[in-house]
């Protein structure tokens, strides 16, 4: 416990700024809303004219206008995502790291803790982190919804399910993370990593929803969570989702052997 | 010029590892073109999509089926990569001395801070220049078979200049942040997180044209892909305001850095 | 029981050598010195029994249980101070005290506070406002409170003036006197020689000699001075002389063998002066590290 409520107060910051900085980027999206829908009211009606297999190449297709809160909401939820899987794999290559790159592992590890506990006190901290700002950012995402739909209906359980997905999500980036930082011998820079893997997997995805890239789509979760079908049929897309989970569970079974074994060295 | 050297190889793992993942990218990337080359049936389509649709849903060029539509979607992509490279590379050149506690070796040399800048800063630009040549070589050479023309040349040109030039803006204001804040994990994180609020401003604008003038703020949209493509030059505003950041961020590290604490 | 128990214990980063079959024991209760230059092995040995790195072959017990295995149990027992004292930046000194406290079963509190008190240390500050000095004492302090049944110190004295040296060692002698096993690593001779009862000497990752601190000096060499007007330095080089130097005047040099060898070439010559002493640890040292 004691190592839990140490972690959590580092957090303690930055989950502040991360829930706040979403929950605003959430409200300032859905305030645009208003006017972003009489504009996509008159774009769709002139798309009505084309085939529906084009609409769907360039991400307009579906059951979903974007002039509808559902459809709007999976178009801006992507810009979220991408907030929080730098938020999540910053804290992914972070929590196991930092004691070595800081050099407080001697510390920490010549205390009566085993390994086991050290890993599982820190996992826990880290994505309890996550799990309160995702919280938080849920129920800004409702309330802004509710304050900008302009009287417009949506279906509040396929956002939930939508929100829900972001539990699987943050794993992914923080177990990806923790395997990187347990593989490597040492991270000196986190923030290199964590925008390298958050913006790279964002990347691809945006590249294979624009350019149809199959193959190199598979290995973003941004792809398997992709927000538009879980807010269109409210539930996951397993076929794809399960490609994270399989990952996330490899990862951190990978992750917690190496982590037994691995040689802490000093200066 | 021996820390020319020196900084030129100790980030060479990290330009390896970037060139490899952009080359890798576009060549991926290049090969779905395929399906779009040429196909009259899509052109003909894409011919009758206004503008203004495309538009609002950043399908940036006014046509797939050509080369120059087809990477013109992909620009803001590479924008970011490299942006985020740059900016990177800006703030850990300058904080690294001190993150790696060599801060009070390196510093005691008998050169001066000014000088120590000088010779990050080339070896800094050194490793932007490879990074667009690296792209602009995978880019180059996975068009090639598709006959490119002398337009889609020069659009090529002027976007890895574009490309170049938005590097040097990160690069700037990596630099310029690591020399004024003093604590490196901070420097690292607002340089870091200017670029992904830059970012997503140039997303939110896009999406509602009343908000326009905040363009300004954001270096991804100084030099968007369907503007060159249409115009064939870069926009000189724009230009002007991409030399005015890099030599602020520039003059601040070289004012700045000399002058203050270092954090041990 | 032992102590600690190194049973051919190896360790090789990769292809480089960390230590080679070290084997030896530490008693309970006694003050235990572990000497060699800096990349004996002196600080893989220590992080080996304290779990930070996993042997390559060979093991440690201590208190008779293996170091490995039962790893938080064994660390319930053992306060480490190493050369180098990083903390938590951010922390203020009583909540770092505290934190490191909290893992331990028993109260600490009090001993706590006593032993910030000896070592002059100012609780409330940051840890990142400290000087190296100020660092090491919150280490000492985060060490000890504990009470710990096995001390281990790496190169403890780094970065300490003199006085609160002193008041380390005597902080360090209380607690042995209180039943406390110490292991004292540490590339200087004469604070090994202040407290320690046995030694290990550890050169290029092997134990090269185990004894007692008194054998070590007395079985093994003299150190002889001799001054006069006109001194003959051949007529000294018989067997058991070493590392010779001096002129005419004064002769300095090594000896062990028969006294009486000696002392017979002596009075054989015009002397005015002559003095026999202890080598002191340090030329002892150097002695086996030529």
């Amino acid at each position: 416990m004691n190592i839990f409520i140490y972690e959590m107060k580092t957090y303690q910051n930055s989950i502040i700024i991360w829930s706040l900085s979403i929950s605003a980027l959430m409200l300032l999206f859905m305030a645009i809303y208003p006017t972003f829908a009489e504009d996509a009211a008159l774009m769709e009606s002139i798309l009505s004219n084309f085939p529906e297999e084009f609409a769907r190449a360039f991400g307009m297709g579906g059951n979903l206008s974007l002039t509808s809160v559902p459809g709007y909401f999976k178009f801006i939820f992507i810009y979220i995502q991408l907030a929080i899987s730098i938020q999540s794999s910053n804290y992914g290559f972070h929590f196991l790291s930092v004691d070595e790159r800081e050099l407080t592992a001697d510390f920490i590890m010549s205390k009566p803790v085993s390994r086991r506990k050290l890993v599982i006190s820190k996992f826990s901290a880290a994505f309890s982190g996550l799990i309160i700002t995702n919280t938080i950012t849920t129920a800004a995402g409702l309330i802004s919804i509710e304050l900008f739909r302009n009287g417009n209906s949506y279906d509040a359980g396929n956002i939930l399910v939508l929100m829900s997905s972001t539990f699987f999500f943050q794993l992914f980036f923080l177990s990806a993370g923790m395997l990187v930082s347990v593989s490597v011998k040492k991270i000196r820079s986190v923030l290199a990593y964590s925008m390298g893997l958050a913006f790279g997997m964002y990347i691809i995805s945006a590249l294979k929803e624009a350019l149809g890239m199959k193959a190199l789509g598979y290995i973003s979760p941004f792809y398997h969570f992709e927000p538009g079908y879980m807010i269109e049929f409210g539930k996951y897309n397993m076929e794809r989702a399960s490609i994270s989970f399989a990952f996330i569970i490899v990862s951190i079974v990978v992750s917690w052997n190496l982590y037994m074994k691995r040689d802490i060295h000093s200066l | 010029m021996n820390i020319v050297l020196r900084e030129l190889r100790s980030n060479l793992k990290s330009l390896i590892i970037w060139s490899g993942c952009m080359a890798t990218l576009i060549l991926i990337m290049m090969m779905e073109f395929e399906a779009y080359y040429d196909n009259p049936e899509m052109a003909g389509l894409l011919d009758a999509m206004p503008q203004a649709l495309m538009k609002a849903f950043s399908i940036a060029g006014p046509n797939l089926t050509t080369l120059i539509g087809f990477v013109s979607i992909a620009s803001v992509y590479f924008y970011i990569m490299l942006g985020i490279f740059a900016v990177l590379l800006g703030s850990s050149i300058i904080s690294k001395e001190e993150r790696d506690k060599t801060a009070e070796f390196f510093l005691t040399l008998p050169i001066s801070r000014t000088r120590a800048i000088s010779a990050k800063l080339i070896a800094a630009v050194i490793n932007c220049l490879l990074l667009t040549g690296v792209t602009a070589a995978a880019l180059y050479s996975s068009a090639a078979p598709y006959n490119p023309d002398q337009e889609f040349l020069r659009f090529f040109r002027l976007l890895m200049s574009a490309l170049f030039i938005i590097q040097m803006i990160f690069l700037s204001t990596g630099m310029c942040t690591a020399a004024v804040i003093k604590h490196y994990k901070k420097s690292g994180n607002y340089s870091v997180y200017t670029l992904l609020t830059a970012y997503i401003i140039s997303v939110v604008i896009s999406m509602d044209n009343k908000i326009d003038f905040l363009k300004y703020f954001t270096p991804f949209k100084y030099f968007e892909a369907q503007y060159i493509a249409a115009s064939g030059e870069l926009e000189l505003k724009y230009l002007i305001i991409s030399a005015v950041i890099i030599i602020a961020g520039f003059t601040g590290t070289y004012l700045i850095y000399p002058k203050r604490d270092l954090y041990i | 029981m032992h102590a600690i128990e190194f049973h051919k214990l190896t360790k090789y980063y990769g292809k480089a050598r960390g230590i080679i079959e070290v084997d030896f024991n530490v008693e309970e209760g006694e003050i235990f010195g572990f000497i060699g230059p800096n990349g004996a092995g002196k600080s893989t040995a220590i992080r080996t029994i304290l779990g930070l790195i996993f042997p390559t072959s060979g093991s440690a017990d201590i208190f008779g249980r293996d170091c490995i295995k039962y790893g938080p149990e064994i660390r319930e027992n053992i306060g480490y101070l190493p050369s180098e004292v990083f903390y938590y930046e951010k922390m203020k000194v009583i909540d770092l005290l505290k934190y490191s406290a909290g893992f331990y079963k028993k109260d600490c509190t009090k001993r706590l506070y006593e032993l910030a008190d000896i070592m002059e240390l100012d609780l409330k500050r940051r840890i990142e406002d400290l000087s190296y000095g100020n660092k090491k004492k919150v280490g000492i302090v985060q060490g000890l409170l504990h009470q710990p049944k096995l001390i281990i110190l790496d190169e403890p004295t780094s970065g300490l003036d003199p006085l609160m040296q002193q008041k380390f060692f005597d902080i360090i002698s209380e607690e042995n006197s209180k039943g406390s096993t110490v292991f004292f690593s540490s590339h200087i001779l004469a604070e090994v020689q202040e407290l320690c009862s046995r030694v290990a000497i550890i050169k290029e990752g092997k134990i090269i000699k185990l004894e007692d601190i008194k054998t070590l000096r007395q079985d093994n060499y003299k150190k002889i001075v001799v001054k006069g007007d006109n001194l003959d330095s051949s007529a000294y080089r018989i067997e058991g002389v070493s590392e010779m130097t001096g002129d005419t005047r004064t002769l300095n040099f090594f000896y062990r063998g028969d006294i009486n060898k000696l002392s017979r070439i002596i009075s054989s010559q015009k002397i005015e002066d002559i003095l026999i002493q202890e080598p002191t640890l340090e030329e002892i040292f150097m002695h086996y590290y030529k």
